[in-house]
């Protein structure tokens, strides 16, 4: 009897599989003819999304651009996306509906690091292509073969801003840097750019994020007589040192940080203590790359704002991802990856080029300064758009 | 080498500013025994109120304080009245209660911040020189909070010492069932106490937020940050929060300056533990107060 129910069900099942297969072909069929589903999660709500949200737009304007012009593979281009609330437990999740459920054909990245990095192992089993925004050079060391790169890497971030120091005969630097994951990258960055410009780490000491009075640090740097103090930082710690050097009145002949004077509120937070005061940024609605007169005019008739960096890399991967699957010819992951290891592309964000195991080389970092209540590109001197106001003078 | 009296001067006025911010917990505290979890969400949220008033209005952030403390007691009067008035305080459970009330309300006031003012960090430019005196600097954001940190303290005080209504809000707090049978309304007197800690916490973020960016996930350490310092110093005694405060100002700005800033960050906890495990109602707490 027993015997005689599990075969009834296993013939059950077969039935069931056959009636599946027979309803999912049309569907697969229909698939091929409508849209190329490219599928990504955005942290759309909660308090890191607002660069995301930007990064979402600049996927949408380029999808939109790309069907203007005819669409790719003579399909349009359609995004799928899921807000990720900036955890990366849920983005694991809703790349594994985007992936098995969704099937979307192709990936792009969610934003930050933490949450490009959660998926990564996913994304690279199911053997997808992701162009990532994720800057620290961890995942692109061979062990993701699925992913590149598609923002500036970290140890880059701040090398033009060593190198305009250098330029003016600046010889010693004193280096403050945030415990965590990024700035510790992009110091060791700085400090191998220092050296390879003749210049000098005199002072340097890390502190951690929840650090809020910076008084004691800033003496202690001041001590060792620096050219420079740069900040391997975010917004609210370079806020901190500025605040704190102003107040006991030390002065250095120039002031940088990686993140924090491009952010509006650098300016808004610090008024006139943020004049004269540098930053990095990897973008510019000024720049003379590839198209980018054109994406700023879009960007603002579309989205009523001007594109940040986000904005900008995010346009770009979709738009270089895109050009790898029209030379390829399909949506085969391995041609594309080979295709986008290989490009050589012109972007809005800068020269794409990647190394042999996915690392972005051909992005670079520009140099702003706060200058009269603006920021100001100043470096490097072929793309700055007024000249650097050095040495800075007291407070 | 810096002077140490520099670094002296530098952590008693950070001692200052973490006072300010510890002053309405330790109110809360004292008169109610209930730890307001939402404290550090309430300084951010002061801090931003302060913050919109400055970029819209143009007000400083001393002109800001007294339309923010107001907002924020109202706010405070409206939670003790709508919702910690109405749960029973007695039983083992009874602060656990308030407890889980007042984390609940941290969420509801850190995410109300974030629809108001998104996620970033915001900061006002604000008396950011220094005042010198010889070879001293003495920054001026940092004077002005303690300043205010050590005025409130005094006005505090004398309230509750001094006045009618600070007597009766100390005799209920010591016995509610005494304090109603001579004729009290201890209902009313809870409610004042509370906004009156809730329009602390906004003062201290509307000057706060000119020296330290907020951002509405701040509230969480800040919260934790005052509690500490509170627990110190004696949960709800005023003169041992003030010491403790000082203490923690000190001994934050010498370890930076002599041992590094990661030692900086634990030294308020490792402090804490100490006292713990040697004082543990605190430095000028009673015993059996906790």
């Amino acid at each position: 009897m027993a015997r005689q129910r599990q075969v009834r069900s296993a013939g059950r099942i077969i039935l069931a599989a056959a009636w599946c297969a027979l309803c999912a072909a049309p569907a697969a069929r229909a698939a091929e003819e409508g849209p190329i589903r490219v599928g990504c999660s955005i942290t759309e709500t909660g308090p890191y999304s607002p660069p995301a949200v930007f990064e979402l737009q600049g996927y949408r304007l380029a999808a939109e651009e790309i069907n203007k012009a005819g669409g790719l593979l003579g399909r349009k281009v359609e995004i799928v996306n899921y807000d990720d609330q900036g955890n990366p437990s849920t983005a694991v999740q809703l790349y594994q509906k985007l992936i098995y459920s969704d099937r979307v054909d192709l990936l792009l990245s969610p934003y930050e690091t933490d949450l490009m990095s959660a998926v990564a192992p996913l994304v690279t089993r199911a053997k997808k292509v992701m162009p990532s925004l994720g800057a620290n050079v961890d995942a692109f060391q061979g062990q993701f073969p699925y992913l590149v790169q598609a923002i500036t890497e970290t140890p880059r971030y701040m090398g033009p801003a060593i190198d305009l120091a250098a330029s003016r005969g600046y010889k010693t630097i004193a280096l403050l840097i945030q415990n965590t994951q990024f700035p510790q990258q992009l110091a060791r960055g700085i400090e191998q750019e220092a050296t390879a410009k003749g210049m000098r780490v005199v002072f340097k000491e890390s502190f951690p994020p929840t650090t809020t009075d910076f008084s004691a640090l800033v003496l202690k740097a001041a001590e060792a007589h620096p050219d420079v103090i740069v900040g391997a930082t975010y917004l609210a710690d370079s806020e901190g040192i500025v605040r704190a050097a102003k107040a006991q009145n030390i002065n250095a002949k120039m002031f940088a940080f990686s993140i924090g004077p491009v952010e509006p509120e650098f300016g808004r937070g610090l008024g006139a203590a943020a004049d004269g005061v540098f930053g990095t940024t990897l973008y510019f609605p000024t720049l003379h790359t590839a198209g980018n007169a054109e994406f700023v005019a879009a960007f603002k008739e579309k989205f009523e704002r001007m594109p940040d960096y986000h904005a900008a890399v995010a346009y770009a991967s979709l738009k270089v991802l895109a050009e790898a699957v029209r030379k390829v010819g399909s949506l085969d992951q391995d041609k594309i990856r080979d295709a986008l290891l290989a490009a050589s592309v012109d972007t809005v964000a800068g020269h794409f080029q990647l190394s042999p195991t996915g690392l972005q080389i051909g992005y670079t970092s520009y140099v702003l300064q706060w200058q009269h209540g603006a920021q100001a590109l100043v470096w490097p001197a072929d793309q700055a758009t007024a000249a650097p106001e050095l040495p800075h003078g007291a407070w | 080498m810096a002077s140490i009296i520099a670094l002296v001067i530098l952590g008693l006025l950070w001692g200052g500013v973490y006072l300010l911010m510890a002053e309405g917990l330790n109110l809360i505290y004292g008169v109610m025994k209930v730890v307001n979890l939402a404290h550090g969400d309430l300084i951010v949220f002061g801090g931003l109120l302060g913050y919109s008033l400055f970029a819209h209005a143009g007000f400083t952030p001393i002109a800001a304080l007294l339309p923010v403390a107001l907002v924020l007691g109202a706010l405070g009067a409206v939670v003790q009245w709508g919702i910690l008035e109405r749960i029973p305080l007695v039983g083992a459970d009874g602060e656990l209660r308030t407890l889980l009330a007042t984390f609940g309300l941290s969420y509801v006031v850190s995410n109300t911040s974030f629809l108001l003012w998104g996620g970033q960090f915001q900061s006002i430019p604000f008396l950011q020189g220094a005042l010198r005196l010889g070879p001293i600097a003495i920054p001026e954001g940092l004077l002005a909070c303690s300043l205010a940190a050590f005025i409130a303290a005094l006005l505090v005080d004398f309230w509750l010492h001094r006045t009618l209504a600070g007597k009766a809000l100390r005799a209920t707090a010591q016995s509610p069932l005494g304090a109603a049978s001579c004729g009290l309304e201890i209902r009313r007197i809870r409610i004042i106490a509370f906004a009156l800690g809730t329009a602390m916490a906004g003062g201290a973020g509307a000057l706060v937020i000119a020296l330290v960016p907020f951002q509405i996930s701040s509230g969480g350490d800040l919260t934790v940050q005052s509690f500490t310092l509170i627990a110190l110093g004696g949960l709800g005694n005023y003169l041992g929060a003030w010491i403790a405060a000082e203490i923690l100002g000190l001994a934050e700005v010498l370890s930076q300056y002599y041992l590094g800033p990661d030692i900086a960050s634990a030294i308020i906890y490792l402090l804490f533990i100490a006292v713990l495990l040697f004082r543990p109602q605190g430095l000028l707490g009673r015993l059996g107060r906790v």
